[in-house]
C-alpha cells in the first residue's frame, strides 16, 4: 500500500521584478494531501489545472521531494529509500513526449528496460509480450515517430510495465486520444488494476473516465483535499437534484398547468416535440410517482419517461459553483 | 556486466539519434579536416625554418604530424561537447526525466553515455588521420607501437571528460554556453595547434584548467617522440590527477544536480 501523509511542495519562484531585480516567490502547489492507494485499486485524482495533481504524482514516483509530510510504498519511505521505491512503481504521462522517436517500439523498451537492470533472453520475452499486450507487435520495428498519437500511448503504458511495477501512476493518459481508443486503453487499464492487481493512481479531465475506472475520487484544489469518496457518493451527496424527462403527446394548457400544481418546488419546462411534448423536470427529490400519479388521472399517456441520473460531472460543477458562490 | 549493457543501449539509442542522416558526415569529418587544412595553410606563410620562432618548441618540418594529433584530441573532446549538448533535447522530450524514474545508477549513464557517442563520432577523423599519413608520407615518423596505448588514453579521458559535461547539462538548459568556452578557446589554448610553451605565462594558466591540455602533451609524446612509459610517469600523474579531481567533481555535481531536480522539478522545464 502507498500512504502518503500531510504531503506539501512549495516551489521557489524567481518573478521579474524589474530588468535586473528578480524577486523570490513561494508557491504552494500541493499543501497538506493524506491520500491511500491500495494493491488492485483504481484510484482518481481530480482538480482543475494547476490544482497540484502533477506535482502530487511526481512526488509519489520520486521525481519530486516533498517540502513536508511523508510518503510510505509497501513500508519504504519514498525520500530515503527512493531507489528501492523507483523499482516499485512507474509513472506514464499523456501526449506525446517521453520516448525516443527515432528509436523503434521495441528500442525504446529495451533502453528502458536496461535501465532497469534487465537483459538477455528475460528482457526480450519482457518486450515481445509487453507489445503484443498493448497490441504494437506488428510496428515494434518501426520507429516511434511514425506511429500515431494512439500508438504512442499504447507505447507508453509498455514502457510503464517494463519493471513490472506494484504501482502506477497515470497524468492525464487519454489527454488528446479519440474515442475509441480512450476506450480501449481504459480497458487495459482497467484489467492491469483487477487482473494484475495493481494499484493505480490516475489523474484525468474527463470525468466519465473517472467515473467508469475508479474506485475511489480525490478531488483537490490549490493543493488541497476538497472530497474523498466513491464517484457514486460523490454525486448523490453533491448533486441532490433529480433530472427526469417525460415525453407524452400534446398536452393543453390546462393540463400543463395540473402537472405544474401538482409538482411544486420543481422546475418544469414544457417543450413541444414532432408528435407531442417533452417535460423537463428538475426536483430536490425523485418525483417519478407523483408524475406518473398525476398523469394517470389525467388520462395523458405518457410514451416515454427517463429518470437521468446526475453524473459526476454534474457534482464537479455543483462544488465549483458552491465555491464561487 | 550492468556496465556494459548501459553502455550498449546507450550507443544504439545515439547511433539512432544522432548519426542516423548523412548530414552527420558534415560534422564527423568535412569539418574536422577543414580545421585542419586551415590550420595547416595559415602556417605556410610564416617562417618555419630552423630559425624562425616556432622551431624552438615543434620540429618544424613536423608540422603536419603536430596538427594531426592535435585535431584528432580535440575531435575526441569536442564530439563529447556536441553529445553533452544533444542532452537537452532529451530535457525536452521528457526521457531524461524518465531516466532519473529508474533506479540505474546515474554516474553510470553519465558515463555510459559519454562512451556509447565517442566510437561512432571520431572514427571517420580517425580514419582521416590515418589516410593523411600516408599520403604525406609522414607515417615513418609515427611510434606505431605506442598508438594503441595513446589511443587508450586518449580514450579514456575523453570519457570522464564527456561525463562530466552530460553532468553540468544536467542542471540547466543554459549550458549552451560550453559551446563558446570549448570550441575556439579549447582548441587554441590545450595547444592544439601552437604548443603550449609557447604560450606567454597569462596563456599557460589558462591552459592548466582544459584536460585536454594534460591529453595531449601525453598524446604527442607517445606517438611522435615515441616516449616509454616511465619516461612519462610525471605527466601521467599529472593526468591522472586532473582527471580524478574531474571524476570527484562530477560525482558530487550529479548528486546536487538530481537533488536541486527533487527540488525544483527543474528536469521538464525546457
Ligand atoms: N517546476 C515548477 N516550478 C514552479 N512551479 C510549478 C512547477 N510545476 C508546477 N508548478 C506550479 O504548481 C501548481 C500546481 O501544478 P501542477 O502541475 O501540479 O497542476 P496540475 O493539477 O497537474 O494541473 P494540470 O491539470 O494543468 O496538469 C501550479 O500553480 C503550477 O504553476
Ligand atoms: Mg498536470
Amino acid at each position: 500500500m502507498i500512504e502518503a501523509k500531510g504531503l506539501k511542495k512549495t516551489y521557489t519562484i524567481s518573478k521579474k521584478a524589474g530588468f535586473l531585480r528578480k524577486e523570490k516567490q513561494k508557491v504552494k502547489a500541493v499543501d497538506g494531501i493524506d491520500l491511500t492507494i491500495s494493491e488492485g485499486e483504481i484510484v482518481g485524482l481530480l482538480g482543475l489545472n494547476g490544482a497540484g495533481k502533477t506535482t502530487t504524482i511526481k512526488m509519489l514516483c520520486t521525481l519530486l521531494n516533498p517540502t513536508a509530510g511523508t510518503i510510505s510504498v509497501d513500508g519504504l519511505d519514498a525520500v530515503c529509500d527512493a531507489m528501492a521505491v523507483k523499482g516499485l512503481v512507474n509513472m506514464i504521462a499523456g501526449g506525446e513526449r517521453m520516448l525516443y522517436w527515432r528509436l523503434t517500439g521495441a528500442e525504446n523498451l529495451r533502453y528502458f528496460g536496461k535501465l532497469y537492470g534487465l537483459h538477455g533472453l528475460e528482457l526480450e520475452e519482457k518486450i515481445s509480450s509487453l507489445l503484443s499486450q498493448v497490441g504494437l507487435s506488428e510496428v515494434s520495428d518501426t520507429p516511434v515517430e511514425l506511429y500515431s498519437k494512439g500508438m504512442k500511448q499504447r507505447l507508453q503504458i509498455a514502457r510503464g510495465l517494463i519493471n513490472d511495477p506494484r504501482y502506477l501512476f497515470l497524468d492525464e493518459p487519454t489527454l488528446g486520444l479519440d474515442v475509441p481508443v480512450a476506450k480501449q486503453l481504459r480497458e487495459t487499464v482497467k484489467n492491469l488494476a483487477k487482473e494484475q492487481q495493481k494499484g493505480i493512481l490516475l489523474t484525468s479531465h474527463y470525468l466519465e473516465e473517472v467515473e467508469e475506472l475508479c474506485d475511489r475520487v480525490y478531488i483537490i484544489e490549490k493543493g488541497k483535499i476538497v472530497l474523498h469518496d466513491t464517484p457514486q457518493k460523490i454525486t448523490e451527496t453533491v448533486v441532490n437534484e433529480f433530472h427526469v424527462s417525460v415525453e407524452t403527446r400534446t398536452l393543453s394548457a390546462l393540463e400543463q398547468s395540473k402537472l405544474a400544481k401538482g409538482l411544486p418546488s420543481c422546475k418544469i419546462q414544457f417543450l413541444p416535440s414532432s408528435d407531442g411534448t417533452i417535460l423537463e423536470i428538475k426536483a430536490p427529490f425523485d418525483p417519478t410517482s407523483i408524475i406518473i400519479a398525476i398523469c394517470v388521472e389525467q388520462k395523458i399517456s405518457i410514451q416515454k419517461l427517463e429518470l437521468k441520473r446526475p453524473r459526476l460531472e454534474d457534482a464537479i460543477l455543483a462544488l465549483a459553483k458552491e465555491k464561487s458562490a | 556486466m550492468r556496465c556494459m549493457s548501459i553502455l550498449w543501449a546507450e550507443a544504439v539509442k545515439s547511433h539512432q539519434h544522432n548519426f542516423h542522416n548523412k548530414l552527420v558526415y558534415f560534422s564527423l569529418l568535412i569539418w574536422p579536416a577543414l580545421l585542419f587544412v586551415t590550420s595547416y595553410y595559415s602556417f605556410k606563410p610564416f617562417n618555419l625554418s630552423a630559425t624562425g620562432p616556432l622551431s624552438a618548441y615543434i620540429e618544424t618540418d613536423q608540422i603536419i604530424l603536430f596538427l594531426l594529433t592535435g585535431y584528432l584530441a580535440y575531435i575526441f573532446f569536442w564530439s563529447l561537447v556536441q553529445s553533452a549538448w544533444n542532452m537537452s533535447y532529451e530535457r525536452q522530450a521528457g526521457t531524461l526525466e524518465l531516466i532519473f524514474l529508474t533506479p540505474v545508477s546515474r554516474i553510470t549513464v553519465m558515463y555510459a553515455r559519454a562512451a556509447g557517442n565517442l566510437f561512432e563520432a571520431v572514427w571517420l577523423f580517425t580514419l582521416f588521420t590515418l589516410l593523411v599519413l600516408l599520403t604525406t608520407g609522414q607515417a615513418d615518423h609515427i611510434h606505431w607501437a605506442n598508438v594503441p596505448i595513446a589511443l587508450l588514453f586518449l580514450s579514456i579521458s575523453a570519457i570522464v571528460w564527456g561525463g562530466f559535461l552530460n553532468i553540468v547539462f544536467l542542471f540547466s538548459r543554459d549550458a549552451g554556453i560550453l559551446f563558446t568556452i570549448f570550441e575556439e578557446p579549447m582548441q587554441f589554448f590545450s595547444g592544439v595547434r601552437i604548443p603550449v610553451l609557447a604560450f606567454p605565462v597569462w596563456g599557460k594558466v589558462i591552459a592548466f584548467f582544459f584536460p585536454l591540455t594534460y591529453v595531449l602533451d601525453i598524446f604527442r609524446k607517445l606517438i611522435l617522440d615515441g616516449a616509454g612509459l616511465l619516461q612519462l610517469i610525471d605527466q601521467f600523474l599529472m593526468l591522472a590527477g586532473v582527471l580524478a579531481i574531474l571524476f570527484t567533481v562530477s560525482v558530487l555535481l550529479l548528486k546536487k544536480a538530481e537533488h536541486h531536480a527533487k527540488e525544483t522539478g527543474n528536469m521538464v522545464l525546457f
